[in-house]
This record gives structure tokens, sequence and C-alpha cells, in this order.
């Protein structure tokens, strides 16, 4: 789905009516990326409201509802990856864990029922690779427009898929091969 | 909610774009949305420096005014007033050394046919 700029589009609407509506359509998007990103229900809804907030204060310089919802896919993305950063700044760092194949953090190990395996095995990637594996797979993205909206080089979304889908792949497989054994 | 592997190994794109379809935010997330959205929209009591709302400030500042003018016209009232009274002491001045002279014309006036009776004696 490639994002189209629209040309001549009336700014979008700021009365709260329509704002909650804005709300409503983008709710589960935004949500979905902090949850992805960050791994914790808590922090996700922290996160989306402050990229609402956010979207509300800035809502008069978007053109369109595409422009609305590029500026929330990256703001969503960009907000969550520093709330990762701010909890691994907090926590020991989170690098360590990333060696360690399917091992997540306390916190994330605690909603491990409230996630598929997908999402558990996504909490595993570094934040960059997250980000760009849901623009890609969530918000079914071309990687072109990924680079647009992440301010990324082509080559490095590229980059970040292959090998976020090939680690991916082994973590499946190695799974399925405990999950096999029993 | 967790999926099988075998499936996820097959076709896993799919699986990936299957399972990573937006899940649903929390129930009354726009509510709670909306209400900071609100919050955020309400004005803000302007903050001032130590803490005290514009009001204080200007009472004190007329306050001050009247302090300042009251002080001021009381100056000036008492400059007038000095100004009066040196006027009057003047005045007074005036007079007295204007009695005095004639008083003293008077008294050499009398005491000049004496000196010149004295004066034809001898």
């Amino acid at each position: 789905m490639r994002v189209q700029p629209f040309e001549g589009a009336p700014k979008v609407d700021d009365s709260p009516h329509q704002f909650r509506q804005i709300v409503e359509r983008h709710q589960a998007r935004v949500y979905s990326i902090a949850f992805r990103i960050t791994g914790d229900c808590g922090v996700a809804e922290e996160v989306a409201q402050d990229v609402f907030l956010e979207l509300h204060r800035n809502l008069r310089r978007l053109e369109s509802e595409h422009h609305v919802a590029a500026w929330l896919r990256r703001v969503a993305c960009h907000r969550a990856t520093d709330a990762l950063r701010r909890r691994a700044a907090r926590a020991d760092s989170i690098a360590e864990e990333y060696q360690d194949g399917m091992a997540l953090r306390p916190a994330a190990r605690e909603f491990i029922p409230l996630m598929n395996r997908v999402e558990q095995l996504l909490l595993t990637l570094p934040p960059a690779q997250r980000s760009v594996m849901l623009l890609r797979y969530q918000e079914d993205l071309e990687p072109e427009d990924i680079a647009l909206e992440l301010a990324m080089p082509l080559a490095t979304v590229r980059s970040h898929l292959q090998r976020a889908i090939k680690m991916l792949r082994e973590k499946a497989q190695r799974t399925l091969k405990e999950y096999s054994r029993g | 909610m967790v999926e099988p592997m075998d499936q996820l190994s097959e076709n896993f794109d799919s699986d990936l774009r299957e399972q990573l379809r937006p899940r649903s935010a929390p129930l009354g997330f726009a509510d709670r949305v909306m209400a900071r959205v609100a919050a955020d929209r309400a004005p803000r009591p302007v903050r001032f420096p130590f803490g005290r709302p514009l009001w204080r400030w200007a009472a004190v500042a007329a306050l001050v005014a009247v302090t300042v003018l009251g002080g001021l016209e009381h100056d000036r009232q008492q400059r007038i007033a000095g100004q009066q009274a040196r006027e009057q002491v003047l005045l007074a001045l005036r007079i007295t050394g204007l009695t005095l002279r004639q008083v003293q014309q008077k008294v050499d006036a009398q005491e000049k046919p004496l000196s010149d009776k004295e004066n034809q004696s001898r």
C-alpha cells in the first residue's frame, strides 16, 4: 500500500467529534505498534495515548487522512522505541537478552499469554527491525514507503527485513523442534 | 491465541501477515484519549513568579503606587506650607523693619531740636 499525498485536500478538522473519529479509526494500528514494540500492555497504552495527544497538537499541520495515518505510524514507532530505550536504560542492558534466542524481558514474559507466537518472536528482534517488520506486515507497506516513513535508507530497510525474517524463521524452526520433541 | 509452529513454518510470509494484524485497542481507549485531549485543551492558570496570581500583583502594585503618590503629595503640601510660612515671616520682618524705621525717624526728629538747644546754650 503506497502512501499517496492528497493534493489540495482540506486540512484535517480538529473538532472533538472529528478527532474522536480519528482516534477510533486508528487506535488499533497505533496500539498494536506500541504493544508489539514494547511488549507491555500498560506501556503500549501510555505510548498510544501520548501519540494521539501529540497528534491533536499537530493536527492543523496535517493535510489529509493519509498524512494522519503516516504520521501516526511514524510517531508510534519512534515513541514506542523511545519508551523501550527508557526502560532498557533503567533495567540491565536489553542487548544481552537479544543474544539469548527466546529470552524476553521479565515484564514481557508476564504478558506472553496475551501475545501470539509471532508477537513473542518479534520481541526478540532489535527495535529497529521490529518497527520495519511491523510496518511491512502489520501495516502492509512497501519497503519504499517504510524507508520514507522512518526516514531510513531503502537499503537499510531491505536489510532489516531480510535479517529479521531470517532470524524469525530460524527461531520459529528451533521452537518447532523443541515443541515436537515435547 | 498461540498458533502451532508448523503452520508458521509452511507459509511464513502469510503467517506473519495473519498474526500481525492490528489488535484491538483496550476497551475505553478512545474515551481516555479524549479525556486527556480535553484536559490538554483546558486553559491552564497563568503561572506568576512566586506562584502568586495576577490580581495579587496588581493589588501590591496599587498599594505601592498609592504609597508613593501619597508621599509625594504630602511632600508637596509640606513644601507649600513651608513657603507660606517663609513668606509670612518675611512679611512680618518687613513690617517690623518698616515700623522700626518709622520709630527711629520719630526718635531722631525729637532728638534733633534738643541737641540744637544744647548747642545754643553753650
